[in-house]
């Protein structure tokens, strides 16, 4: 039997007792039979979902045109055109304002990414503008907030895609997804300790979806110390697992256990994890609890919130040392061998790893 | 709780003058009521559409969002804890709001926002996160049906959600017999499968 008329057996009640023991002991035991099982029952669920919610929404559209039809839009119009002048005058002063505002503000940097700071009315008039409360987008959060820091902070514009990256090694190697650098135009590297500092791409495995990038500056990885190491030896299914990244602003840590050894679809490059991943958790580490690095976080699949993937860490050395041997190659082979976590504090291991963990900035240009 | 319960008939009868209560409204469409869904559309449209047009929206625009307003209500009331804790006006308008803004951001212009007194607002924000995952995975079934082409689209709808045979499902598509239609369902699954759970990659996208 295919395992998904055994999947459909079950559900629809068509195993025996002793058919159903048999199928429950598997589901605890075999984690790639459990996930398809999982996946199974997630789709059927919204094939459903979505047949009753186009009905419903059908039903609203017939209420629709039978209680407003036409009239509705003989009343609006009107409401409409109001709306929309108050708004064109509106928008035309408000726009003239920042337009004055940012001029001033970028002839004052020294980048073009840089803008500096200006006044608190440039503040007020941001606030008046935008719906601060409602509005956590960067775009006018960035520069408002920055605005209300005080004279020395600069503020940059936002980024494009953000996401995570970490060290490779002490040379100032950094380790991102490549789905994030693919077409990048500059992309910088950021986090607690480190002041946004620019890199290069120095390497983009698009199969394995891998990105090494370099530090631009020598003098920022002069006192690295990365304090974990790669793992060599193979992981085991249900080992507790870790990762740092950068959903938000702030570093995010997330714990679960590794669930399968090989992605889906079998994909033998890739673990499967029991820790939801977000946007911007993409190309962070994953560590195990001696806080060795196994892999690097790539992505999730739809409809289950708990299930990440992440690249094998052994596959991205595969990758470098299939590069041509020149200084470059030699050093991405150099891992990090002092491995100064094993036996720490969970707590105290995320201290040490802090520094080495980063907030991507992508930008591109459109 | 039984004083509350609609008279279908008196509702019927008096259709336009009928008013229901709120708590007669949540009862209804819970139940799948067609009058009191309804009567409940057409009492809080004129609400959300003032509110949409006054903030850069097209009358269009305001029906949309309206309309997905009542599916994140519907969907929530049909939760078997649900519980009203402030007026139902309050808490359609507020859903609105929080969609309309979030539409208004992707379209990543900047807008004017009249913050307006007039209406009350609560914290929707759990509605608003489980309503938006859930549009981001229909919307990747819809694309992985489109791409999965027929007549396979069709087949695994009408055997997963119109419980359809498979001897039905052989007279209708042609099939020799069930066991020809069975295997062909198991194809069309297992490539709907292979769209549906493609890895996402989890960049966060700022704009465009």
């Amino acid at each position: 039997m295919r395992p998904i008329d055994l999947f459909e057996n079950y559900l629809d009640g068509k195993l025996s007792a002793e058919e159903i023991v048999a199928f429950e002991t598997q589901l605890r035991s075999d984690a790639i039979f459990a996930n398809a099982f999982e996946q199974h029952k997630t789709l059927i669920d919204a094939l459903n979902k979505s047949e009753k919610r186009n009905a419903f929404k059908n039903k609203l559209k017939a209420i629709h045109t039978q209680a407003f039809g036409n009239d509705a839009k003989i009343v609006s119009i009107k409401e409409e055109t109001n709306a929309k002048r108050y708004f064109k005058g509106f928008a035309y002063a408000a726009s003239v304002a920042v337009i004055a505002v940012l001029s001033t503000v970028a002839v004052l940097s020294t980048g073009g990414y840089l803008l500096k700071q200006q006044s608190n009315q440039i503040t007020n008039l941001m606030r008046e503008m935008i719906d601060l409360k409602a509005s956590s987008e960067a775009v006018s959060e960035a520069i408002v907030e920055g605005i209300t820091k005080g004279n020395q902070k600069a503020v940059y514009a936002p980024a494009n895609l953000e996401g995570s990256a970490f060290a490779l090694n002490n040379k100032g190697y950094i380790i991102t997804s490549s789905h994030m650098v693919n077409g990048a135009d500059s992309v910088f590297v950021q986090n607690g300790s480190l002041e946004r500092t620019l890199t290069e791409v120095v390497l983009i495995d698009a199969k394995l979806d891998i990105a090494i990038l370099k530090i631009v500056n020598k003098d920022v990885s002069k006192s690295w110390e990365v304090p974990f190491s790669f793992s060599e030896k193979p992981t085991d299914i249900g080992e507790k697992v870790y990762t740092l990244g950068y959903p938000r602003k702030d570093m995010v840590y997330g714990e679960g256990s590794l669930s399968s050894l090989s992605g889906y679809f079998n994909d033998t490059a890739m673990y499967q994890i029991s820790i939801p991943v977000n946007p911007g958790n993409s190309g962070g580490p994953l560590l195990n609890d001696q806080g060795n690095v196994i892999g690097v976080i790539r992505g999730k699949i739809t409809g289950a919130e708990a299930t990440g993937f992440a690249v094998k860490s052994n596959e991205i050395f595969k990758s470098i040392s299939a590069l041509p041997v020149d200084s470059t190659r030699n050093d991405l082979m150099n891992k990090p061998k002092k491995q100064t976590l094993k036996g720490l504090k969970r707590t105290e291991q995320i201290k040490r790893i802090n520094p080495y963990v980063f907030n991507v900035l992508v930008y591109k240009k459109d | 709780m039984a004083k509350n319960r609609i008279n279908p008939n008196k509702a019927f009868m008096s259709r336009s003058k009928v008013q229901f209560t709120e708590d007669q409204f949540i009862d209804g469409l819970r139940t799948g009521n067609n009058e009191v869904l309804s009567a409940l559309y057409k009492k809080y449209y004129n609400i959300v559409l003032k509110f949409i047009v006054n903030n850069s929206g097209t009358q269009e625009a305001a029906q949309d969002i309206y309309q997905e307003t009542i599916i994140v209500l519907y969907e929530n009331v049909q939760k078997p804890g649900f519980e009203l804790n402030c007026q139902l006006q309050t808490y359609i308008f507020s859903i609105a709001k929080r969609l309309w803004l979030k539409q208004l951001k992707k379209s990543s212009k900047t807008f004017l926002f009249k913050e307006d007194g007039e209406n009350e607002l609560v914290d929707v924000s759990e509605e608003i996160t489980e309503h938006l995952n859930k549009e981001v995975e229909l919307e990747k079934l819809t694309q992985s049906l489109t791409e999965l082409g027929e007549p396979c689209a069709t087949l695994i709808k009408d055997f997963y959600v119109q419980k359809l045979s498979m001897d039905e499902i052989a007279e209708k598509f042609g099939y020799t017999n069930a066991d020809n239609a069975k295997n062909q369902k198991y194809k069309c699954l297992q490539r709907l499968k292979k769209c549906f759970f493609e890895i996402l990659p989890v960049e966060q996208i700022e704009r465009k």
